[in-house]
């Protein structure tokens, strides 16, 4: 697969888990340390692999 | 001095310092339509970062969205940051946008889907997309600056009075020297935004006993708004759905943030917006939820939730002067956001309709004068469609879901951006045909309050108009020759800047 594809599909993963933790995982637990804490690292993961690739990039001319 | 006075004299202030900022933009601003509306494409990465963010985030944020978590609780979090999480897209958009824009040097979103369907109708499809649904979004900020300035002011500034000061400050933004007062404003406007909003944060936390003690009180006092979905029935997978989806697309589906990707003036530029973006927006984004849980402490009870900040604002925790200068900075957030729109509005009006479709021999002085009318009739309309939404009650009319339903009608234009970088076969018919289908459905399931299996406008808009564009563009024939220039074009361009 190439790296578009690859990034595709980490992002797919990303938003399955969005749905899935929260709702089938956490749904009954009413802690700080549940949904609140899920997506505030899940985020993180998504903010840390957009870093990964952007930093790549590099100047061209149109 | 009463806090009225201080209250009045802190919108003076940003207004003149707003003004001046704008004024000093002017100096720099050059000829032409490209200047006008785009800063001829050479704002550097900070100011780009700041624009972008101060466009994005608005009043929505510290009343609609600490309204949400007040009312349903941590799954406005959840809401907010699959918004955040959708901005991994970026990594594919920004520099396809970007790349386009400096090539065929593009105006408006619009007139990239015109070109690259070879075909102006689409454009003009997504133009008036844009015309009917940004005036609900638009709305929302000047709603949320008159619930502001009113609750702040103990009721002594009338909720229409802050609805006008808005709609005035936000026509002077865009006029004065197109995006360079508005990219100027907005940068100020932003680092305000956010400061002040984190100073308050702290008051709050710290009357409630720091952050454990925070959590605690949370735990104990309203558990129910730590999962979803709560046991008042808020945030069911539906609700949740109905909502994210179209936030989900924002970066590609909203014109006044898409248009920024063709702003930055390099490559360095465009990453500098993206990463302070992001970090911007995972900071604002906490604050605001926190701070709706903060008001569920502190002011329970409220009957309309998108009050919560200006009664925590009013309580005697806050001292006078933060609270005033808070209000300003959600000022400034509502006011930078309708400012943008007001300019990409005029934008696409002049380029997308008036000479795309009414008078395409239009000379560029001409489609400049057009857009600059347009600023002010859209600012009026937008300051109606506030006063008529201010009037209504219950949830389908806070600030958070008025926003997210501006942005569902919006998110029918998602297939056709899509085809555009990435499918060669996408048709012009398969594209206007889904985009007035689909828009079609979302408006009148947004004004019936229709939800057939519980499913969201936005969401029956968008299973309709994504197998809409496929089947009806496999039916058509697709513009060959410019999807193979243009797809080739990218295809080595990417390449080259290791773009993915």
């Amino acid at each position: 697969m190439t790296k578009t594809a690859w990034a595709w599909v980490w992002f797919g993963l990303l938003l399955a888990l969005d749905i899935a933790i929260p709702w089938y995982v956490l749904t009954s637990v009413e802690k700080v340390s549940a949904a609140f804490l899920f997506w505030t690292i899940w985020v993180l993961a998504a903010i840390a692999s957009a870093f990964i690739i952007f930093l790549k990039w590099r100047g061209v001319k149109s | 001095m009463s806090a009225t006075f201080w209250v009045w004299f802190g919108i003076i202030v940003y207004i003149a310092a707003g003004l001046g900022i704008a004024l000093m933009a002017r100096r720099q601003l050059g000829a032409g339509v490209s200047e006008f509306f785009l800063a001829n494409r050479k704002l550097g990465g900070f100011i780009s970062a700041l624009t972008y963010s101060a466009t994005t985030y608005s009043a929505f944020m510290m009343i609609g969205l600490a309204g949400l978590t007040y009312l349903t609780g941590v799954g406005a979090l959840g809401f907010e940051l699959t918004y955040l999480c959708g901005m991994f897209m970026m990594v594919f958009f920004l520099p396809r946008f970007w790349l386009v824009g400096k090539k065929y040097g593009y105006i408006s979103p619009m007139e990239l889907l015109s070109d690259r369907y070879q075909n102006r109708g689409v454009g003009a499809t997504a133009a008036i997309l844009a015309l009917v649904f940004l005036i609900p979004y638009g709305a929302v900020q000047l709603m949320g600056v008159g619930y502001l300035m009113n609750g702040v002011s103990g009721g002594a500034v009338p909720v229409v009075a802050g609805i006008i000061i808005a709609v005035l400050c936000a026509i002077a933004w865009s006029s004065i020297a197109g995006l360079r007062s508005v990219a100027w404003t907005d940068a100020f406007q932003a680092l305000l935004m956010i400061t002040v909003s984190a100073a308050v944060l702290g008051v709050v936390i710290n009357a409630l006993g720091g952050f454990g003690a925070f959590f605690d009180k949370l735990e104990s006092a309203v558990p129910g708004l730590l999962t979803v979905p709560t046991a008042g029935g808020s945030w069911n997978l539906n609700m949740f759905i109905g909502l994210a989806l179209p936030w989900l697309f924002f970066l590609i589906s909203n014109p006044q943030v898409s248009q920024r990707l063709f702003i930055p003036k390099s490559v360095t530029a465009m990453k500098q917006m993206l990463g302070g973006f992001l970090i911007f927006g995972f900071i604002y984004t906490l604050i605001s939820v926190l701070w709706g849980f903060g008001a569920t402490l502190l002011v329970p009870g409220l009957e309309n939730a998108d009050l919560a900040t200006p009664n925590l604002l009013a309580l005697p925790i806050i001292p006078t002067g933060l609270a005033i200068v808070v209000m300003i900075g959600i000022t400034a957030a509502a006011i930078s956001t309708i400012d943008s729109i007001l300019l990409t509005l005029s934008s696409v009006w002049a380029r997308d309709i008036h000479k795309g479709l009414i008078n395409r021999k239009v000379s560029e002085k001409g489609e400049l004068r057009v857009g600059q009318w347009v600023i002010p009739i859209m600012a009026v309309i937008a300051f109606l469609f506030a006063l008529w939404v201010a009037e209504k009650p219950g949830l389908d009319y806070m600030i958070a879901p008025l926003s997210s339903a501006a942005s569902a009608g919006l998110l029918m234009a998602v297939p056709t951006i899509f085809g555009a970088f990435f499918w060669k076969r996408g048709t012009a018919f398969g594209a206007m045909v889904s985009m007035i289908a689909g828009a079609i459905i979302v408006l009148i399931f947004q004004l019936t309050g229709w939800k057939p299996l519980g499913w969201w406008p936005g969401v029956w808009g968008f299973v309709v108009c994504v197998p809409l564009f496929v089947i009806v563009s496999l039916a058509t024939r697709p513009p060959k020759e410019k999807a193979e220039e243009f797809l080739g074009y990218l295809k080595g361009a990417l390449k080259k800047g290791r773009f993915i």
